[in-house]
């Protein structure tokens, strides 16, 4: 009988692990984060120029320097989490971090979610690829691959334009995406303008862009339910976009002024 | 408290499944080639020429001292601009091929050691040729020595291809993680996917245990 003890086992231990991560999804509170003295800010460290590690192996970049500005607003120290694409959003909601500040791109179902601050970045999206590929239009992905980051804004806005028979190969990340048009594992990509910045200044004039897809806002997003906290975020946004700290950041990283459709987003 | 929901998750349960039936074809192949690269191999270490020896432990000791995750980024990554382009799924297999070879091959190598040099003195004696000696005298009683540890690192095998959806292959782990990122339903995803991990476990268990009763109980029916 020892099989069926082994499958008894594992089924109890099964319902362990569910049982040890129902924790409560709570609201955060200016408050709390102030007497704890540090604020827990969620960002992606493989995505440059936003979120990268630099020389001396500490996450830096936009988000990072949005997250200690934020920080020095509220008056406490910063402890800047990594997160990846596919993970930033349960770090936010089993407590590990207190904001994502981790280019998340405002979308409704995300929505669902999280709640989302006014926008402070915003990157446009668009397919790339070899310059002597011939795409000028969403019909002519049909029968390409085109590779795009798992569960990323690129991902969902090539999935809904593509045709049928486009083949989209999800990867865990931007990097490996890139890195499969590089090697010639797929024809085109789904990136954002930033990204493809980056993959110019790599391999100047190999590849262009194709289709425009979309121009998406990112904005710092907490948890459900954390009315108090979210004003705070807002109104620090505002303020370092009117103060021009915000525009400062944006050409140490970007080279460029923060774009309108940032600025004027609501 | 978390609000689970499993709706979203149980609507697009068929995608989970077509991810379940490639990790299991893909585990299945990888068993059956890893297992002829391993027998190749620890035949090559044991009783193969110097030369041969050289290549197999060189083989066995890059793989076994390097992460799964940087070997299947290499024959993905890196082979094409060898000039040799594996779709994702080709790749994957490759790469888990590659993998349990070298852990295999070790296996297996301790398996044929275990025989002693007498048993393959007496099958010269009885007349039987190399390859006869080497399929009853030492293979079989060998395999079954190790037969425990060699299903074992057959399931870890199993488990291993889940690191595949790195390179967009399309199995359960990948499928889990398109549906998490469509629904954001994280923790009933990956509940399922952990249960479905599990049954299949058990079922390559229970699968292994028959074939042990089949292949390996010959000297108790007497």
């Amino acid at each position: 009988m020892s099989i069926s003890r082994r499958t008894a086992m594992a089924v109890i231990g099964a319902g362990l692990m569910a049982g040890m991560i129902s924790f409560p999804a709570a609201a955060q509170t200016v408050e709390s984060i102030k007497s704890a003295g540090t604020v827990k800010i969620g960002m992606m460290v493989d995505f440059p120029p936003f979120g990268i590690m630099n020389e001396s192996n500490q996450p830096d970049g936009y988000d990072a320097d949005v997250a200690k500005l934020l920080a020095k607003e509220l008056g406490v120290e910063v402890q800047i989490v990594p997160v990846t694409g596919p993970n930033r959003i349960p770090y936010l909601q089993s407590n590990q971090v207190d904001l994502l500040v981790a280019s998340l791109g405002i979308t409704e179902e995300r929505a669902k979610t999280v709640d989302f601050s006014k926008p402070y970045a915003g990157i446009s999206i668009g397919v790339f690829g070899a310059s002597d590929t011939e795409v000028s239009k969403p019909e002519d992905l049909s029968g390409k691959t085109i590779g795009v980051a798992r569960a990323s804004t690129q991902d969902t806005a090539v999935t809904k334009v593509a045709p049928q028979d486009a083949k989209i190969q999800r990867f865990d990340d931007d990097a490996s995406a890139v890195q499969a048009l590089l090697s010639g594992q797929v024809e085109l990509i789904g990136v954002s303008n930033v990204v493809a910045t980056q993959i110019e200044q790599a391999a100047p004039g190999r590849f262009d862009q194709k289709l425009e897809l979309s121009q998406q806002v990112q904005g710092i997003a907490v948890r459900k339910g954390s009315a108090e906290l979210l004003e705070a975020v807002n109104a620090f946004i505002a303020k370092a976009k009117e103060s021009g700290e915000l525009t400062a950041i944006h050409e140490k990283w970007l080279g460029s002024p923060l774009p309108d459709f940032v600025t004027e987003a609501k | 408290m978390y609000d689970f929901n499993f709706a979203p998750v149980v609507a697009s349960f068929d995608q989970l499944l077509l991810g379940a039936w490639l990790t299991i074809r893909l585990s299945c192949a990888a068993m059956l080639l890893g297992l002829i690269v391993s027998i190749v191999c620890a035949w090559g270490k044991t009783s193969g020429p110097a030369p041969a020896r050289f290549v197999i432990n060189a083989y066995i000791e890059i793989i076994r001292n390097t992460p799964f995750l940087v070997q299947i980024f290499f024959i993905f990554f890196g082979l094409p601009s060898l000039g040799l382009r594996l779709s994702p799924n080709g790749a994957a297999l490759l790469a888990l091929v590659v993998n349990f070879g070298a852990y295999g091959t070790e296996i297996i190598r301790a398996g044929i050691e275990s025989i002693q040099k007498g048993q393959v003195e007496a099958g010269t004696a009885l007349g039987l040729s190399k390859l006869q000696i080497f399929r009853y005298v030492v293979m079989k009683p060998a395999l079954r020595t190790v037969y425990p540890s060699l299903t074992s690192q057959f399931i870890y095998l199993m488990l291993t291809s889940s690191v595949v959806s790195v390179i967009s292959a399309d199995d359960l782990a990948a499928a889990g993680n398109d549906l998490q990122s469509a629904t954001f339903a994280s923790f009933e995803v990956y509940i399922i996917i952990t249960l479905m991990y599990l049954a299949m476990s058990i079922g390559f268990s229970a699968i292994f245990a028959a074939i042990d009763r089949m292949a390996f109980k010959y000297p108790l029916s007497r």
